[in-house]
């Protein structure tokens, strides 16, 4: 065989294995979707036709809260018989360029999350004068009507970050450290400025990006090296379920007994709010942020149905604290809560 | 003698295929031929149409760039780390002079042109000038921006993205020209495709035809033997640096007009894509030896992976097991031609010398 | 006998106390070969560094074309004419032929406001130039890497005889190279030497030198051990003397003016 048909063959044999690689990948996602249709125990449902694009402004491969949001909108797609395309990137020009390509694509909605309003700007009012339906969720409650979404499903961070406020208040604490684990995000700096707002004592922001939910260790470190360093502090308020554990681990770490509260879910806070390691958790019920979405959006193709009367449509604050963590933590433990 | 017409027989008729494979390209052209056949077929729907590869060339018109210049540095023997994060860098500079001290966002561009070139020259001057490896000195710079462009923000803006950019005066006029959306058959196409193509017209005949391009290769080839016959070896390489920079405040105020805001996290982590789009192109690590041209096919390689995930409805995950198989393919392909096309000529030259 | 192009007289060279160099002369003359000889650490490489621009000698003079020269860099006796061919050559091995040849000296053409690479006439003036070396370049875009070593080497003899050398320097050129290739080298040597260049060969071989050679430099650690012309010695001789039998040489030359003489007075 002379090398060059050998060469050919490789390349074939390459483009065999990838194919292999996709097939195995589209089978995983369909027997993925076939038990979410069983436990629902729905009747067969028929496949609507209908495509909708999410994309956020973080990976919900690599990140459990948006993990959960994406696992609504795939359930919400298994019940209505909709093909849901899902993706989200930190950087905004790639979360900006997935819409465009969702656009290109032809679907039949989409929805995103606002973390970084004037960078979807372009893409989003793009979509809509396509005329294809926006909804935004979990960031951007400011902005999402000037930029002609539907409306926005999510929470408000600020009222959120008053009703933590208050929580620590109700503990005693005297002065609380927000913790910021993400860059270029302005829900999570209004939760700190609601928290603010209504605690009696000092609130100081402390940074823990460059490490975040990528390097937890060093998340933990960081942590304990502040509450080394200030000996004031005996409230903390994070911001993300990883970073709530991370805050846990450090204050055990020290030996303190720093009052911690967090924003969102997961079974890990919950495990840790029944023993008493956590004070409470702020609940945004992000699986409604992808479930819901995709339920308005399939109306209003099919109905023209609008839901929330100019107003956004509200997932939280609900509060989870002892005395509902047992009941709470069984739903997270599916991935749903 | 009779063996001379016969290799000149044998010459003459693999002519045109050797002489195609022996192009640096070559690896990259048959990686997007089967990249492209391969979403054909998994998403033929929107995929083989005009507003397929208009959003294809989206993404792949600011890699390319980058991937230019990155390709350049890379044949010219050295590597530069901190391009992605200068992306960022450049864009919160030109972001926080306009916004915070009210500037007119061209001066504010021009001053964060100026910085970007004071920040190359510093690689190109450290790596010259200490002999480190120029993989340590820009991980350093990486490091140092990265920092700074969070620390920065937070200390000026209490938060950690500049928005708002659109509001300062300038913006309109930026944007036209730096990157917006050019309608064309119905199709919304950015600008900086242009910008793309025209600096890849302009880096390939530097590269191929001025002088300049010889120390370039001589420069990444072999950096002593060069010096030594008079090539300007510090001079290049620290030119090449700046140029890196340059590319990224570009690609910097691309970002910023498009998104009409800054964030301090921008651009970290790309500075290997942009590597990997240039290997793909030919680019040898050790340098010496590269394409710019190949390294733009890289870019619109990664561009049609990022398209054909989305329209062929998979989990953008496997967005990086792809790329993985991609450039192991492509540096494969290159490998293999790269030493086809030099094999025959070894043994013709043992013939000329030792077969008399 | 004409002028030396070149000529160093008592040169000294010291690296702080270390003397490399002692008290050394040299003539090299257009159209003949010098050898340089010796073996490693006898000075020949502080020799040529200081021949070809890299260093200044701490003592003593040098004249080229009969001025009294000192040059800061190799650029500066490259500029005079005075070539070096190092023994890694010098040459890229990634890139062709022709850019590794014209490589610092690059032939431009105007191309509107800009000036472009004359790549048609690089190609040209190494297929030209090659072929008065006796090598024909099919394929000027071939990369040196490819070529043979005695190939290779020809390519930077070519390119220093090319941009007007009148003094070649060669270090060490057939030492990494087997049999059949060194003889093709010491070809191409005579063929500069016959285009008119002065060319000090370096090298410690003796066999390598004895053949093309017109005059013989031999230093052991750091002095001239002796200066001949071919007709003063013999092959044998010049391996004897690099071996360190100077004395029997000696000897045998005096023998040998002894028997003449008496050979004349009888």
């Amino acid at each position: 065989m002379s090398r060059f048909t050998k060469a050919i063959s490789l390349l074939l044999v390459l483009v065999g294995l990838v194919s292999l690689v996709a097939c195995g990948q589209q089978e995983a996602t369909e027997a993925t979707e076939a038990p979410a249709t069983e436990a629902v125990e729905e009747p067969q449902v028929t496949q609507s036709g209908l495509v909708f694009g999410m994309s956020v402004h973080s990976n919900p491969a690599e990140d459990a809260f948006w993990g959960v949001v994406e696992k609504g909108a795939q359930d919400a797609a298994a019940t209505y018989g909709i093909t849901l395309k899902s993706g989200g990137s930190g950087d905004p020009v790639e979360q900006a360029q997935l819409v465009e390509n969702f656009i290109a694509d032809g679907v039949d909605g989409i929805f995103v999350s606002l973390a970084n309003p004037d960078a979807l700007k372009d893409a989003v009012t793009k979509a809509v004068d396509a005329g294809i339906p926006v909804i935004t969720i979990n960031s951007g409650v400011d902005v999402y009507k000037e930029l002609g979404a539907l409306t926005h499903i999510g929470q408000t961070e600020f009222v959120a970050g008053q009703g933590a406020g208050e929580k620590f208040n109700a503990a005693g604490a005297t002065k609380a450290l927000c913790v910021i684990h993400e860059e270029g995000n302005i829900g999570l700096e209004e939760r700190c400025d609601g928290l603010a707002d209504t605690f009696n004592g000092d609130v100081e922001r402390f940074n823990v990006a460059t490490t975040g939910v990528r390097d937890v260790a060093g998340t933990v470190a960081a942590i304990q090296n502040k509450l080394i360093a200030d000996a004031d502090v005996d409230g903390i308020l994070t911001l993300n379920p990883i970073i709530a554990i991370a805050a846990r681990d450090a204050i055990a770490a020290e030996g303190g007994s720093q009052k911690l509260g967090t924003f969102d879910l997961s079974p890990d806070v919950l495990a840790a709010i029944e023993g008493g390691e956590m004070l409470f958790a702020v609940d945004q019920q992000q699986y409604l942020q992808g479930y819901l979405p995709v339920v308005l959006l399939y109306l209003y193709n099919t109905n023209l149905n609008t839901v929330g009367g100019g107003l956004p449509v509200l997932t939280g604050p609900g509060f989870v604290d002892q005395s509902n963590a047992a009941a709470v933590k069984d739903l997270s433990a599916q991935g749903t809560r | 003698m009779a063996t001379q017409a016969v290799s000149d027989e044998r010459l003459a008729k693999v002519g045109l295929a050797r002489r195609l494979f022996q192009q640096p390209e070559i690896g990259a052209v048959i990686g997007a031929a089967v990249v492209w056949l391969f979403f054909a077929f998994f998403a033929p729907e929107n995929w083989a149409t005009l507003n397929g590869l208009a959003r294809i060339m989206d993404p792949a018109s600011t890699l390319g760039i980058m991937a230019i210049a990155v390709a350049l540095l890379m044949i010219g023997g050295e590597f530069d780390l901190s391009t992605g994060v200068m992306t960022g860098t450049t864009g919160l500079v030109a972001g926080l002079l306009s916004t915070r001290l009210g500037w007119n966002l061209w001066p504010a561009m021009f001053v964060s042109l100026l910085f970007a070139l004071a920040v190359g020259y510093f690689n190109g001057l450290m790596r010259v000038k200490t002999g480190l490896p120029s993989f340590i000195v820009t991980l350093a710079t990486f490091f140092f921006l990265r920092g700074a462009n969070v620390g920065t923000t937070r200390l000026v803006t209490d938060q950690v993205y500049v928005g708002g950019i659109d509001k300062a005066a300038g913006f309109a006029s930026a944007r036209a020209f730096f990157n917006t959306g050019i309608t064309l058959f119905g199709i919304e196409w950015r600008s900086a495709i242009i910008w793309w193509v025209v600096l890849m017209i302009i880096a390939s005949w530097i590269l191929l035809r001025t002088r300049y391009g010889s120390w370039i290769f001589a420069v990444g080839g072999d950096a002593e033997a060069a010096r030594k016959v008079g090539v300007p070896s510090a001079r290049v390489k620290i030119g090449l640096f700046m140029a890196t920079a340059a590319a990224a405040w570009l690609v910097g105020m691309m970002n910023v007009v498009r998104l009409r805001s800054a964030v301090a996290s921008q651009g970290i982590g790309q500075e290997f894509i942009y590597m990997i789009a240039a290997s793909i192109g030919g680019c040898l690590m050790t340098g010496g030896y590269g394409s710019v041209i190949g390294a733009s096919i890289g870019a619109f390689i990664f561009g049609m992976a990022q398209v054909g995930i989305v329209f062929a409805g998979w989990d953008t995950d496997w967005f990086y097991s792809f790329l993985g198989i991609m450039l192991l393919v492509a540096v494969l392909v290159n490998n293999y031609t790269r030493k086809r096309a030099t094999e025959m000529s070894v043994a013709a030259a043992k013939s000329r010398t030792e077969g008399e | 006998m004409a002028e030396p192009i070149l000529q160093v007289q008592n040169v000294t060279k010291m690296f702080g106390s270390v003397i490399a160099l002692s008290d050394v002369s040299a003539r090299v003359y257009p159209g003949e070969v010098t050898c340089l000889l010796g073996d490693n650490g006898a000075g020949k490489s502080t020799l040529i560094k200081i021949l070809c621009g890299f260093h200044q000698p701490t003592e003593g003079d040098y004249y080229f074309e009969g001025q009294k020269v000192s040059f800061n860099s190799p650029r500066e006796a490259l500029a005079r004419g005075i070539a070096t061919v190092y023994q890694d050559l010098s040459l890229i091995p990634l890139m062709p032929i022709w850019r590794n040849f014209f490589l610092g000296s690059e032939p431009e053409k105007r191309f509107g406001p800009f000036k472009a690479y004359d790549v048609d006439f690089a190609k040209r003036t190494v297929r030209e130039e090659m072929a008065k070396m006796g090598i024909d370049i099919r394929n000027p875009d071939q990369p040196v890497g490819t070529l043979s070593g005695g190939e290779r080497q020809s390519i930077a003899i070519s390119r220093a005889v090319y941009f007007g050398a009148k003094v070649l320097i060669l270090d060490e050129p057939t030492a990494a190279l087997g049999v059949k290739q060194a003889g093709i080298v010491l070809h191409y040597i005579v063929r500069a030497k016959r285009r008119g260049l002065g060319v000090i060969f370096i090298t410690h071989n003796p066999n390598h030198a004895y053949p093309v050679g017109d005059r013989f430099i031999i230093l052991r650690r750091g002095q001239v051990l002796g200066d001949y012309q071919k007709d003063e010695i013999s092959q044998e001789q010049l391996v004897n003397l690099m071996a360190g039998g100077e004395d029997l040489v000696k000897l045998q030359q005096e023998l040998a003016r002894l028997l003449e003489e008496q050979v004349e007075a009888a």
